[in-house]
């Protein structure tokens, strides 16, 4: 289990992780949003080692990483999967990293066959297109088979049968009873495989919720109404606490109630309801919500037309 | 510890490049000393039969000087390469003890360079036998101290340099600064030696070249350079642990 408290890191001018307190639970995917400079790559080399805290800290099993006796079975990553030698072919960087770790050589060929790469291992990584580098930081990330698997986007570069066995792979691994953590800025599919989300924004967690417990609490969420009397109804809702918006063709948006005490209302009135549909925001709505004005870039083009949404 | 070093020697010895440039070193190494002492008469205006056996050797022994450049230039290539291509990453993730990867690096370059100086002293040594035997000189023998001293002193100087290499290296994050580093460090006598008396018996007795040029006998005695055995031993020591301990420290606070 990793556990963060209070874990910051400062740069000269700017805190990229401001006292972030976190547990990454096993048997679950978690998903890892932040909009560019939140924060996630560095959170992500800080529980590796690679980065040292400037405050807090982060512990694996109560250990930091670089006292772990056998680290990569404990957390296995992918971080930059462009970060390899291009001279060396896929089998020989699985078997340096195997040989540091004191891993045998056959697992690296077990390795190759499950990220598909088995046809290529013995050419240059210099002449894999992005994808297949991608797959081979899965295949290094999972050759100590860890507890804990961290990908950082690995779904850039990565071609619709890639996503697809991505996607399974993430499943399975936290079916197994492995916690893993993996960053992306491609929401859907982040909604698609992840249980759990935790969101930065400016170095700061912002949510750590399930997608459901996120538009619960989402401000975009509400219920589609339509029924015989608009006007009637709207008036015994907002006798009830809930805000109407009018929606388009003959519709309310009701916030803040739920369908059945909706339902109830519109008995009370003895109206008939024709439609009463919950609204789920996307996931890429939600994110949009909660990190409205923390976004450190921002596009010219983005920034007037949220100005001219404000006017 | 003994895995490290394996996953340090096959990250060298799978890359073609590394193969190919430590046989080139070695051929180089052993050309450019047997050129020097076969064109005597043209650097020195001796002719070859003129000079002394250990005169012959010892020309000879010149293509270790071009042996400790490529070394160094090796060296720093192969380490700036986990910075360059950021493969440090997964190296530190395998291994995330810092001081531990760095001893391990240190340790197989130590190998590794020891390896190829020994086996380039020993064929100049080789080919020095047959420049001899082709003037009809006497052969250089290994029972003769002087020869003897000067063979073991001058395997020294490419380990030496390639673990400074390594230190620095590993400080500067490049191949540049671990060249720069390494080259000023051999080249700084011969610039000391255009200062007064006064400066340069200030500075030559705690240069490298110093102690090795002492325990391979090359040091005239009297001379700033000359030091006693152990001095020299202590000195090369002294200068491998303080390059390494602030390498490792700047290392281990690093940020990647």
């Amino acid at each position: 289990m990793i556990e963060m408290r209070n874990l910051t890191k400062t740069f000269k001018d700017k805190i990229s992780v401001n006292q972030l307190s976190l547990v990454i639970q096993p048997g679950v995917v978690t998903g890892f949003l932040g909009p560019n400079g939140a924060g996630k790559s560095t959170t992500m080399k800080m529980i590796l080692g690679l980065m040292n805290p400037s405050e807090g800290s982060v512990t694996i099993d109560g250990q930091s990483y670089k006292a772990l006796k056998q680290p990569i079975s404990k957390i296995g990553a992918l971080i930059n999967g462009n970060a390899v030698n291009p001279k060396l072919t896929a089998k020989q960087h699985l078997e340096i990293i195997a040989a540091a770790s004191g891993i045998s050589e056959k697992q690296t060929e077990t390795m190759l066959m499950e990220t598909g790469l088995e046809k290529v291992k013995d050419k240059p990584i210099g002449t894999f297109s992005l994808g297949m580098k991608q797959r081979l930081g899965i295949a290094t990330a999972l050759l100590g088979d860890p507890e804990t698997v961290i990908l950082d986007e690995p779904f850039n570069g990565l071609d619709v049968d890639g996503i697809h066995w991505l996607r399974e792979l993430t499943r399975k691994l936290a079916q197994d009873g492995k916690a893993v953590l993996v960053s992306s800025h491609l929401m859907s599919e982040m909604q698609m495989i992840a249980d759990r989300m935790i969101i930065l924004a400016q170095g700061k967690l912002i949510a750590d919720m399930t997608i459901d417990e996120l538009s619960q609490n989402s401000l975009g969420s509400f219920i589609k109404v339509r029924c015989e009397d608009n006007k009637e109804l709207q008036l015994l809702l907002t006798a009830k606490g809930a805000e109407v918006k009018q929606g388009k063709n003959e519709e309310l948006h009701v916030y803040q109630l739920d369908m059945e005490q909706i339902g109830l209302a519109a008995k009370t009135g003895q109206l008939a309801l024709f439609e009463l549909t919950k609204i789920q925001p996307s996931l890429e709505e939600l994110f949009v919500e909660l990190t409205e004005g923390k976004i450190d870039y921002v596009s010219t083009d983005n920034l007037l037309a949220k100005g001219r949404e404000s006017r | 510890m003994k895995n490290i070093i394996q996953a340090e020697l096959k990250k060298i010895f799978f890359l073609r490049f590394s193969r190919v440039y430590l046989l080139l070193t070695i051929g180089i190494s052993l050309l450019a000393g047997f050129i020097f002492s076969i064109t005597t008469n043209v650097t020195q205006g001796r002719a070859i039969t003129d000079l002394s056996v250990m005169e012959i050797v010892s020309a000879n022994m010149l293509g270790i000087d071009l042996a400790s450049i490529l070394l160094i230039t090796f060296t720093a290539l192969s380490i700036s390469r986990e910075f360059t291509a950021e493969t440090i990453y997964t190296s530190l993730a395998a291994v995330p003890d810092r001081k531990k990867f760095f001893i391990g690096k240190y340790v197989t370059f130590f190998l590794l360079s020891i390896a190829v100086s020994i086996l380039i002293v020993a064929l100049i040594y080789l080919s020095s036998q047959i420049i001899l035997m082709m003037n009809n000189m006497a052969a250089a023998s290994l029972a003769d101290a002087d020869i003897r001293q000067f063979v073991l002193g001058v395997v020294l100087m490419p380990v030496f340099y390639c673990l400074l290499t390594v230190a620095a290296t590993i400080f500067f994050k490049n191949s540049g600064g671990g060249i720069a580093f390494s080259i000023i460090v051999m080249v700084m006598p011969a610039l000391i030696n255009m200062f007064s008396d006064t400066v340069q018996k200030v500075l030559l007795p705690v240069m490298p070249q110093s102690a090795i040029h002492s325990l391979s006998g090359s040091a005239a005695e009297g001379s700033f350079e000359a030091l006693g055995t152990f001095t020299s031993i202590g000195l090369l020591l002294l200068w491998l642990v303080v390059t390494s301990i602030i390498s490792t420290l700047t290392f281990q606070k690093r940020d990647f």
